[in-house]
């Protein structure tokens, strides 16, 4: 786990704003006991908004949008990896052929 | 990375720095690994992309390109992993794992059936995954979402769902319920219920954010000699005092009649004034404007200039 402050400083974020983030629903509440701590996938998510925000350019309820898509789109690409590996074990135990 | 990061941003170099931004932004967008998180090259690209930007979004940092004293190497940033590591095969679930995509797909026996085997077979460990969130519909009547109230939603299964509607909610807002949703899978936390409030019309009162605004008849003898009325709001009547000669369209206010709000004080309620003359007509009003001269001189249309 990541403490805060070295959170902070590895996404280059100010407090506040990292509260108002997870406010906004965009980042999860983090564990707070023994402190504060966050993994790295809040990390990678972090700095995603923040390119959104500071490199794209899109506004607040655009974050909210592009976040609910993008985590739709991984769960879908996650079960289609299922499906296609259960294609895969179905082809094989009737002797590869179709 | 040694190319021309005016080549690698495609702009001239005699370019604005609001051209260069926007041309930034344009690639970042499509090439933005999170944005294509099955394109295994995008992050090249991007990464190409982001270092040309490192040195010619800053215009000192430009102009010290164009003389030569640094390269448009070394200036990478040093990029952790992308969010779209985190997914995928393999990967722990997290905070962030969602089958909202394909939560209707789920009804379907097969996907349903394959996924829990190959999940519960995939990396050793049991398969897990937060439920996805079930979306109601939940119309209240305009008091009850001024004022607050607790609604009943029966589902689909029979299960009952208590949703409390805070004073205030708003016509659309969503009321997130944690943990109401469908069940998880593997033993995986239950999602949300989020509940779309429909707040059905007043036949008296509208809302104007935390403000009410209400139309209220007046006789024309109220009107001309004033009084005290009462005048229905949200929370049940009040007396309010009309002035002496007050007109169609004068607007009074309640303060503190309106909604409740969450933070910061309640909203007020407008009462419009609005004269009505007697259903049938009265001999002796009819005599009274036939002899009112003052009346009879007066123009309320004079400013349309007609």
């Amino acid at each position: 786990m990541i403490p805060l402050h070295e959170f902070l400083l590895r996404c280059r974020l100010e407090h506040e704003s990292l509260q108002a983030w997870i406010a906004a629903g965009w980042l999860a509440t983090p564990e707070t006991e023994p402190e504060p701590a966050f993994s790295e996938v809040d990390l990678a998510r972090a700095q995603l908004i923040r390119d959104l925000r500071d490199d794209f350019g899109v506004n607040d309820e655009g974050i909210s949008v592009i976040l609910h898509l993008i985590d739709q789109m991984h769960g879908l690409r996650r079960s289609m990896e299922d499906v296609l590996d259960e294609l895969r074990a179905v082809r094989e135990t009737h002797g590869g052929s179709r | 990375m040694n190319e021309d990061p005016y080549a690698v941003l495609g702009v001239k170099r005699e370019a604005t720095q609001e051209e260069i931004r926007g041309a930034y932004r344009k690639l970042a967008k499509q090439l933005h690994p999170d944005l294509n998180p099955g394109d295994k090259k995008a992050e090249e690209k991007f990464k190409q992309v982001a270092s040309a930007y490192e040195v010619l979004g800053d215009p000192e940092k430009r102009a010290r390109f164009d003389r030569g004293e640094i390269d448009a190497s070394g200036t990478e940033r040093p990029r952790e992993r992308y969010y779209r590591d985190f997914h995928g095969s393999g990967a722990q679930e997290h905070a962030y794992s969602t089958a909202d995509g394909f939560a209707d797909l789920m009804d379907e026996d097969i996907l349903a059936d394959i996924l829990r085997r190959t999940r519960a077979g995939h990396g050793g460990g049991q398969f897990r995954m937060r439920g996805s969130d079930a979306l109601y519909r939940l119309a209240v009547e305009f008091l009850e979402a001024v004022n607050g109230t607790t609604k009943r939603i029966i589902l689909p299964d029979g299960g009952t769902l208590d949703v409390i509607i805070p004073p205030g909610t708003r016509d659309g807002q969503v009321l997130r319920l944690r943990g109401k949703g469908r069940a998880g899978i593997g033993g995986g936390p239950a999602g949300d219920a989020l509940v779309e409030i429909e707040v059905r019309p007043h036949k008296l009162f509208t809302r104007k954010d935390g403000d009410i605004h209400l139309e209220l008849p007046i006789s024309l003898t109220e009107a001309v000699l004033g009084g005290k009325l009462d005048v229905p709001t949200p929370s049940g009547p009040v007396r309010m005092t009309v002035p002496k000669g007050a007109n169609s369209g004068t607007v009074l206010r309640l303060k503190g009649k309106g909604v409740q709000r969450k933070e910061g004080s309640p909203g007020d309620e407008y009462v419009t004034l609005k004269i009505v003359l007697p259903q049938s007509s009265d001999p002796e009003l009819e005599e009274f404007a036939r002899r009112w001269q003052a009346g009879q001189r007066h123009d309320p249309r004079a400013h349309l200039e007609v």
